[in-house]
């Protein structure tokens, strides 16, 4: 298998005068979970569709497990699962002939479909309801049985389009674990959408960001946040407003206020807070901590997806 | 390709019987066409319901007629339910997707017939215990057979055609209807425009045509009609517009 199992390279698709995909570069390492972040309308389902081979690309060119999208759609369908936009469950049908359509579908044999739809159903606590009909089923329980049947032949790759999505938090915490150690443990590559942050950062080894078809930012979901935080927080005794007054007229500082008891300042670019806390210090104040306030995933997020000039994403998302 | 043919008319046939056994729709009609067809109208005409040539366009006129509710759904109803796309990025090629919607159709329509013409011979025997068993001839259950297949084949490859471009599964049901509608009642209307000596002329010509050629022109004309259909719809599967639609 290549070590490589998403490798994008200038991928353009156009809708119209719509530009879905603007010239996407990246690659995602086999055996890992990835997380394609962006707002609605970015693009995240067109580059799914390419990627499966399902939409060819105006432009550019992907090769995904080592074939080509363009040419090599049916080779890329037979290795990989997939849970896109809908459920795609067969709601007249029962769990268990959906999962076994699946398997019939990649041509396992009888008994191997038995096990793994029992392995599965049971995994994903429902093999007590397997004789009922999916459409019976709350739609958390269809997500699950969905994951179920894109993993169900046991796929060298995965795509899962907002797999959460519907859950409540324990099952999304459940179905998170059994995503990470899908990837883990046998090593399937995992690619996801999701506009659950904390999800993204949980689960994702690397994440994606889109915003209008172009790839914002690309790396673990650590290394996306600045370390170097410019918003210190301050706690301790003797804090008070006019502290937070004195601390805001220090140079370098850019704000400072009050916060739950707490000092939070903002610092200008390359300002250190040593000469804030010496001021503290003089003023009296009983200093507990001082620390950085790393910025959240989500607030990242919104500083890479939030774009002035363009307002909401587009409608490329509904094609 | 084969197994895949069949695995994806099996999900399709295993969907409808669902619908039959629930009774909905299909299922309650299919259901009154059973005791109309298979039982009250054999009592009626006896052994001839068993004997007649008539029969030959009878049942491909009504087993098609039938997959016509099956078929209309194929695409349309993937489309409406929101289940096409994930089929589509499955590992099944586009031929064994349209060729197993086809299939599934033609088994439907053999079924129907069978099940009709079984319910019809014991109801017939029934009537007429003690009369020795009453049974259509074996030629006559082959040509019916091939007729069958074909009409439903045809009608078939219409439906996948008219169900690859519909947005939903009533828009596929109404185009189709009209076309059978022209396709069923277009005979008769020509029948009913000619003189009576043109009727008398065509009705001879028949006669002296003899079922088996008969037969082997309606089943020329079928095979190449429904071919024909089905190399368009397949030529209409694009992957890639039915995705986006």
């Amino acid at each position: 298998m290549s070590r490589i199992a998403i490798q994008a390279d200038g991928l353009v698709r156009d809708f119209g005068p719509i530009r879905a995909l603007d010239h996407l570069s990246f690659e995602v390492p086999a055996g890992i979970v990835f997380g394609f972040l962006g707002p609605n309308g970015a693009g995240k389902t067109t580059a799914i569709r390419t990627f499966l081979g399902l939409v060819e690309p105006s432009a550019g060119s992907a090769r995904v497990l080592g074939f080509d999208t363009r040419r090599e759609g049916g080779q890329i369908r037979e290795r990989s699962g997939a849970l896109l936009e809908h459920h795609g469950l067969y709601e007249r049908l029962t769990a268990e002939q959906n999962l076994d359509f699946a398997g019939r579908i990649w041509r396992m044999s009888s008994g191997d479909r038995r096990a793994r739809i029992r392995e599965l159903l049971e995994q994903f606590g429902l093999w007590d309801r397997r004789l009922e009909a999916a459409g019976k089923w709350s739609r958390g329980m269809k997500q699950k049985l969905a994951v179920a049947r894109a993993v169900f032949h046991r796929p060298q790759l995965v795509f899962l389009d907002e797999p959460t999505a519907g859950l409540d938090p324990v099952a999304s915490a459940a179905l998170r674990e059994d995503l990470a150690a899908l990837a883990t443990g046998q090593g399937v590559t995992v690619f996801l959408t999701t506009h659950n942050l904390v999800e993204a950062e949980r689960l994702c080894d690397l994440v994606g960001v889109i915003r209008r078809g172009r790839l914002a930012a690309l790396g673990p979901p650590s290394s996306l946040r600045p370390n170097d935080s410019p918003v210190l927080r301050v706690t301790g005794t003797g804090i008070d407003q006019a502290i937070a007054t004195e601390a805001a007229a220090l140079p370098g500082v850019v704000s400072a206020s009050l916060v739950h008891g707490a000092l939070e300042v903002r610092l200008a670019d390359g300002t250190r807070p040593a000469a804030l806390v010496a001021m503290l210090v003089e003023r009296g104040v009983g200093i507990d901590e001082v620390r950085r306030v790393r910025q959240s995933l989500e607030e990242t997020f919104l500083e890479l997806v939030n774009d002035p000039a363009d307002g909401s994403g587009r409608a490329e998302e509904s094609r | 390709m084969i197994a895949d043919i069949f695995t994806m008319a099996r999900k399709e046939l295993m969907e409808f019987r669902d619908q039959l056994l629930r009774l909905r729709r299909g299922g309650l009609s299919a259901l009154i066409v059973l005791l109309m067809l298979g039982i009250f109208t054999p009592l009626q005409m006896g052994p001839l319901w068993l004997t007649s040539p008539l029969m030959l366009a009878y049942w491909p006129l009504l087993s098609s007629g039938m997959v016509s509710t099956l078929i209309a759904d194929a695409f349309a109803g993937e489309r409406e339910r929101h289940t096409l796309e994930t089929l589509l990025a499955s590992r099944l090629s586009d031929t064994s997707i349209l060729l197993g919607k086809v299939l599934a159709a033609i088994l439907y329509g053999l079924l129907f017939t069978f099940a009709n013409i079984t319910v019809g011979i014991i109801a017939i025997n029934l009537k007429h215990f003690g009369q020795g068993i009453q049974a259509p001839p074996l030629m006559h259950i082959a040509y019916m057979l091939v007729l069958v297949t074909l009409a439903c084949s045809t009608l078939a490859g219409i439906g996948v055609f008219i169900s690859l471009k519909a947005a939903t599964v009533r828009q596929a049901q109404q185009t189709l209807g009209i076309i059978m509608m022209v396709m069923f009642i277009g005979p008769v209307l020509f029948f009913q425009f000619l003189d009576s000596e043109g009727r008398v002329s065509l009705a001879n010509k028949l006669t002296t045509l003899g079922t088996a050629r008969m037969v082997g022109w309606a089943t020329a004309v079928l095979f190449t009609a429904s071919l024909m259909l089905i190399v368009m719809a397949m030529a209409r599967f694009r992957r890639g517009k039915l995705t986006l639609d």
